[in-house]
């Protein structure tokens, strides 16, 4: 089943406790909404197969805790992750103030620099909205994230905010390919033996 | 006839190609090749421009046929040109002559300083080369090479293509081509002879006029003029004047570290030998015509200092030995040994005796031991003393590493051992002072590495030095030996490990400084218990290494420290910490001297045990005004556990079971409620901090967003804030709820500990023992590539090579990526270290030059200025003309190094024999008279270089009149003529 599979991608979901990180990742996994799903504990892990553009990626998401005590414990998941899917609130301020915090948390805890960021703008179902939507875009640019406003109860945006965060994840070169997946010949291979010349050679006199 | 018939002939004529010999065969395989690469029809370019023969680009593309079973490889070889404009082409594409025969009249890219033979020879944009695709083959007898011609003749004509077409033939080495260039009446046969003796009268102009001459065979007179462009090039080998400063440094003297510059810690640079090996110096006259000089076997007007044109290049020595790269190179070759520690040093017989020593005199606290814990884990001490008195006693020599050698190396990698109050001080440092920000110094987290002030770092550094200077392998076995038994003997006395940034283990390092920072974390809490717990009992051992050290006369003060905790520190050894991890508590000093400070407030503390319940314990500080919601008390958040420290492995190994537990439901309760430790914890701590108190009260705490509280208006129309559990909080049995049912009020200090920190050093400890030179060396190669980059960065610094800084950008980006993947291959790990020594070799070379040009001593402002861009430019172009030829700045001291050298080969040519310069002379074949004249202040030159150059009607005297060209090059043992002439095929 594995054997179509282009690489297995490894992505994170962080934000603020209770702005419906699981909800997304249930949502998006087993396509359902549960308005009572317990607060997560730790991290929690989900595996989905989808295909984007005609390349299959398995993604194992880790979903992790929101709490203030857990954060101790999860920056540890943060290493080796290809995506980041950043998840606030748009009916709680609070939740889009503390975003910076968590971008903070990534930078220091991430073990690679090219990792793609994803902000999602969850709850859009409902009707007490706090946060505009050019907020989000405006943060999202600024960081250079990508970004899109979702409901994981209507299920709007919620496929699509996956498929697109791992398109650039595979367009991105270098970010996912495993070092035996990269069997192409390297350019600066290519450059360093044009400089010999052939035949014999691009030769002085002497 | 064509116009009715032709469209019937295409459908019904059949060609029969089911005969075709080989021959045909190859020819039309070659109009094939000729026919993809749309080589067909002229298409003239724009004139060349001077010097883009080295400034453009070349490609090639090339492709294989077969004569028979003969294989050959077509190669297209051309200069990337912008397209050409069509205007031009539509006007003269016709009848004009092939690009190819203009270009040999083109003087603007005369004597280019890199390019392929033919372009060099010929002058040529475009060509096409076949010759045998394998390498010792050869095309050696003349009728296969008439062969040969005549098919490229035949496919030439039958395609129409007007790229000139080359063959090679005799054995490769020599280089020999023929070949042919076609166009609309028109032909040039490209011509050689080479030749290793030079007939005498070939070696001046005079007699290559004469062949040229002879060749064309004009008939008019008189004959159009002959244009010469003429090239001698002279070598510069001897230095004399200056001599290479850098000697390999010397490893004797290395005692004490301070010798050469060569301490640990620091890697060492530069190359032993010269990085440049010659001068040549090309004098150029670009535009003679004949008669205007003379220059025949008697007389030469060839004088080099009076040469229009200078032009430079430097002979760079073959990989020169440079010291970094050969550091780094030979610790890269300790990842591919496979044996052991244990292998490399013997230590089987030595682990033996020290379990021996180590059960005589510890039986008693064997006997007293509470739990049994892993061997050697007493005899440590005296064992480090031993190590190398046992190796010496059972192999009979000396032990890899010297006392001195050794002594100093753990003084360095240890700053600690030497100062009174070691651990404290080093930690508080470490701590108030904030690692330095920089770029430098965040390195590590691209490469994966250590930072450069750490502990691993220096360790990485130390084991270079070790396996290149001292003992190689077997020395580096036998210091990681002696930095394991360091670490045990820290583990277990308390003493903090120097050099490593406190915290949690920082998964941006190395594994290897990832597991020394676990240690670390647990030897630090491990002191805090053993330090709260014990009040009395073991106030008197010091847990300091003792003041006298330094006073012990030579004897460092690490082995000093042992003997004396040997003697009196053995008993007083915590005790405590070995015992059985389950009846370990999680205790910290600042909960013990929180406890002292909230003393008033959280009631005497004492015996009223029945009542602990109602007894708050471990408070840490009020949370805000909040207060519990059943008795108003405020609200504590309590002293909690710090979650446990983790490496990366040992986070893999935990991410792995929670996936493991797949992604049912039942998967995930089970994986929340092996993470639920850390919560039950604090809800116990909450508890103890908060008697009274409800999950409401702890979640307002924990998960704010959790309780919702509303404005409600109640029946008097009052406004009242009510609040209750969010939902998920509210969901019957949910873990949060069963967790806090199950959760007694235990303040954290009397909780089971989260993280067993016996355990976890235990396994640290095991892990390091295991690891073999080789995994050491493949742990810490990112370190000494890091320290590689920094070093040649910082050396680059000094001498300013735009270039350089180009490389070590790359060299930082390719690491980066190599370096993060767990295993990376050892090709790709030579690649990046070849890469540095390069830029090394560089550095090495701009030093040499700038010593050799006296750039330094240059008193003028602007000249200095002139000399340096000079000097840079030698470096990064194959050849750099000089500015006012022999009369110039630079030219006045390269003539002065020449004839520097004059003076001193005619001097010791004189000491040593007259009959040298005789062999010399025949050997070179220049008559005596020009020797002599040369002698002045150069000598003769080393290669000789002539363009004749002519448009001729040939072979008739009414033929068109088509470029003709000659070029010889003559050097001491090699003669060569190549001749493209060019005739009329309509009017002969």
């Amino acid at each position: 089943m594995d054997e179509d599979v282009l690489t297995t991608l490894k992505i994170l979901i962080i934000g603020e406790s209770g702005v419906g990180k699981s909800s997304l990742l249930l949502r998006f996994t087993d396509d359902t909404f549960d308005p009572e799903l317990a607060a997560t504990i730790g991290v929690d892990f989900k595996v989905k197969t989808i295909s984007v553009d005609g390349n299959k990626a398995k993604l194992a998401i880790w979903d992790t805790a929101g709490q203030e005590r857990f954060r101790t414990l999860t920056p540890s998941y943060y290493r080796g992750a290809q995506g980041v899917i950043l998840v606030y609130d748009v009916t709680r301020r609070d939740t889009f103030v503390k975003l910076d915090n968590w971008l903070n948390e990534l930078e220091t805890y991430c073990t690679r620099n090219d990792i793609v960021n994803m902000l999602v703008g969850n709850k859009i179902d409902k009707e007490n909205r706090e946060v505009d939507r050019n907020e989000g875009l405006k943060f999202a640019r600024k960081h250079s994230m990508l970004f899109i406003e979702a409901s994981a109860k209507t299920c709007d945006g919620v496929q699509c905010a996956f498929e697109e965060l791992v398109e650039k994840i595979i367009q991105t070169p270098g970010l996912w390919e495993s070092e035996n997946q990269n069997k192409g010949v390297k350019l600066s291979h290519r450059e360093e033996s044009h400089g010999g010349g052939a035949c014999g050679g691009y030769c002085s006199v002497l | 006839m064509a116009a009715d018939s032709e469209p019937e002939s295409e459908v019904f004529e059949i060609t029969d190609f089911t005969t075709a010999s080989e021959w045909e065969r190859f020819i039309s395989k070659v109009e094939e090749v000729l026919n993809d690469w749309k080589l067909i029809g002229n298409s003239l370019g724009k004139p060349l421009e001077k010097g883009i023969f080295t400034s453009g680009t070349w490609e090639e593309r090339s492709d294989e046929i077969s004569f028979a079973d003969f294989k050959f490889s077509v190669t297209h070889h051309y200069l990337v040109q912008e397209s050409t404009d069509k205007e031009g082409k539509d006007e003269e594409s016709e009848d004009a002559i092939p690009q190819s025969m203009q270009d040999l009249l083109c003087m603007n890219n005369d004597f280019p300083p890199r390019a392929h033979c033919l372009v060099r020879w010929y002058g040529l944009r475009e060509f096409v080369v076949i010759a045998p695709a394998v390498q010792s083959d050869a095309v050696l007898s003349e009728s296969k090479c008439n062969l040969l011609l005549s098919s490229i003749s035949i496919a030439l004509g039958n395609t129409g293509c007007q790229v000139p077409l080359f063959v090679q033939i005799h054995h490769r080495w020599r280089r020999m081509y023929m070949g042919e260039c076609q166009g609309p009446g028109v032909r040039t046969d490209f011509e050689m002879v080479h030749l290793r003796k030079v007939p005498n009268q070939y070696t001046h102009l005079s007699g290559l006029l004469d062949i040229f001459k002879s060749k064309i065979g004009c008939p008019l007179t008189p004959l159009p003029p002959v244009s010469i462009a003429i090239r001698l090039t002279y070598v510069l080998q001897d230095w004399q004047q200056y001599f290479w400063p850098q000697q390999p440094p010397d490893i004797d003297a290395l005692v004490g570290g301070e010798v050469g510059g060569l301490e640990f810690g620091k890697l060492p640079f530069g190359a032993c030998e010269d990085p440049i090996s010659e001068l040549h110096l090309a004098t150029t006259w670009p535009h003679l015509t004949e008669g205007i000089i003379v220059d025949n076997d008697v007389y030469s007007d060839l004088d080099p200092v009076q040469a229009p044109h200078w032009s430079v290049r430097v002979r760079k020595a073959d990989n020169p030995q440079c010291l970094l790269g050969d550091f780094v190179t030979e610790f890269l070759k300790i990842c591919r040994r496979k044996e052991s520690t244990d292998e490399i040093l013997g230590r089987s017989t030595f682990e033996e005796e020290g379990r021996e020593v180590a059960d005589i005199t510890h039986a008693l606290s064997k006997l007293t031991e509470p739990a049994p814990v892993p061997i050697h884990k007493l005899s440590v001490s005296n064992m480090v003393h031993t190590a190398k008195k046992k190796i010496r006693k059972h192999r009979g020599e000396e032990s890899p590493l010297n006392n001195d050698v050794l002594n100093t190396i753990l003084l360095f990698l240890f700053p600690d051992a030497a100062s009174e109050k070691p651990s404290e001080a080093t930690t508080s440092i470490d701590n108030s002072n904030p690692p330095p920000e920089g770029e430098d110094y965040t390195l590590y987290n691209q490469f994966k590495s250590a930072p450069s002030d750490s502990l691993t770092y220096k360790l990485a550094l130390c084991l270079c030095m070790i396996n290149f200077y001292h003992g190689g392998l077997k020395g580096v076995a036998h210091l990681w030996q002696e930095f394991v038994l360091e670490m045990r003997f820290r583990w277990e006395n308390n003493f903090l490990i120097p050099g490593l940034t406190s915290g949690p283990p920082d998964l941006r390092c190395c594994l290897l400084h990832q597991k020394l920072q676990m240690l670390n974390c647990c030897i630090e809490r491990k002191k805090a218990r053993d330090e709260g717990k014990k009040t009395s009992p073991s106030d008197n051992v010091t847990n300091a290494y003792p003041g006298d050290a330094g006073k012990a006369g030579g004897q460092l003060g690490l082995d000093h420290l042992r003997d004396t905790e040997k003697e009196k520190g053995e008993v007083g050894k915590s005790w405590d910490s070995w015992s059985d991890s389950e009846e370990e508590f999680f205790e910290c000093l600042s909960d013990t001297e929180d406890l002292k400070g909230n003393g008033q407030e959280s009631g005497k503390k004492g015996s009223t045990k029945e009542m602990a319940n109602l007894k708050p314990e471990g408070r840490l500080h009020q949370h805000g005004k909040l207060t519990l919601l059943h008795n108003g008390e405020p609200l504590y958040i309590p002293v909690t556990q710090e979650p446990a420290p983790m490496t990366e492995d040992l986070l893999e190994e935990q991410s792995e079971v929670l996936a493991k537990l797949g992604t049912s439901a039942e998967g995930a309760h089970l994986r929340a409620r092996m993470q639920s430790a850390c919560l039950l914890s604090d809800m116990e701590s909450f508890k103890a901090a908060n008697p009274g108190c409800s999950l409401e009260d702890f979640v307002r705490w924990y998960s704010p967003r959790d309780y919702i509280e509303e404005e409600v208006t109640d029946e008097q129309g009052n406004v009242v804030l009510r609040g209750e559990l969010s939902a998920r909080m509210k969901i019957p049995s949910n873990m949060w709820v069963e967790a806090w049912e199950t959760a007694k009020p235990i303040p954290a200090r009397r909780q089971r500990r989260l993280f067993d920190d016996t355990r976890e050093a235990e396994k640290v400890l095991h892990y390091l023992a295991m690891q073999k030179p080789a995994d050491l060396a493949r742990h810490l190669l990112p370190c000494v590539i890091h320290a590689a980059v920094l070093k040649v960065k910082e050396e680059e610094i000094l001498e300013n090579i735009p270039s350089v800084k180009k490389i070590i950008k790359q060299i930082i980006a390719h690491s980066s990526k190599v370096l993060h993947f767990p295993n990376p291959e050892d090709k790709k790990l030579e690649e990046i270290i070849l890469q540095i020594t390069n830029v090394e070799a560089i550095i090495a070379r701009a030093r040499s030059l700038k010593a050799k040009f006296g750039t330094e001593k240059c008193e003028q402002e602007d000249e200095k200025e002139d000399l340096e861009r000079f000097v840079s430019c030698l470096l990064e172009h194959p050849e750099v003309s000089v500015t006012g030829a022999g009369r110039g700045h630079a030219g006045r001291i390269i003539h002065k190094l020449f004839v520097n050298a004059q003076r001193l080969t005619e001097s010791s040519d004189e000491a040593a024999a007259v009959v040298l310069p005789e062999e010399e002379l025949k050997r070179s074949g220049y008559p005596e008279e020009r020797r002599q004249n040369a002698t002045s202040d150069f000598p003769p030159p080393v290669g000789r270089e002539l363009i004749l150059r002519a448009t001729v009607p040939r072979p008739a005297p009414y033929s068109k009149a088509l470029p003709q060209r000659m070029y010889s090059v003559l050097t001491k043992e090699d003669f060569r003529l190549a001749g493209a002439f060019s005739s009329d095929t309509s009017f002969f």
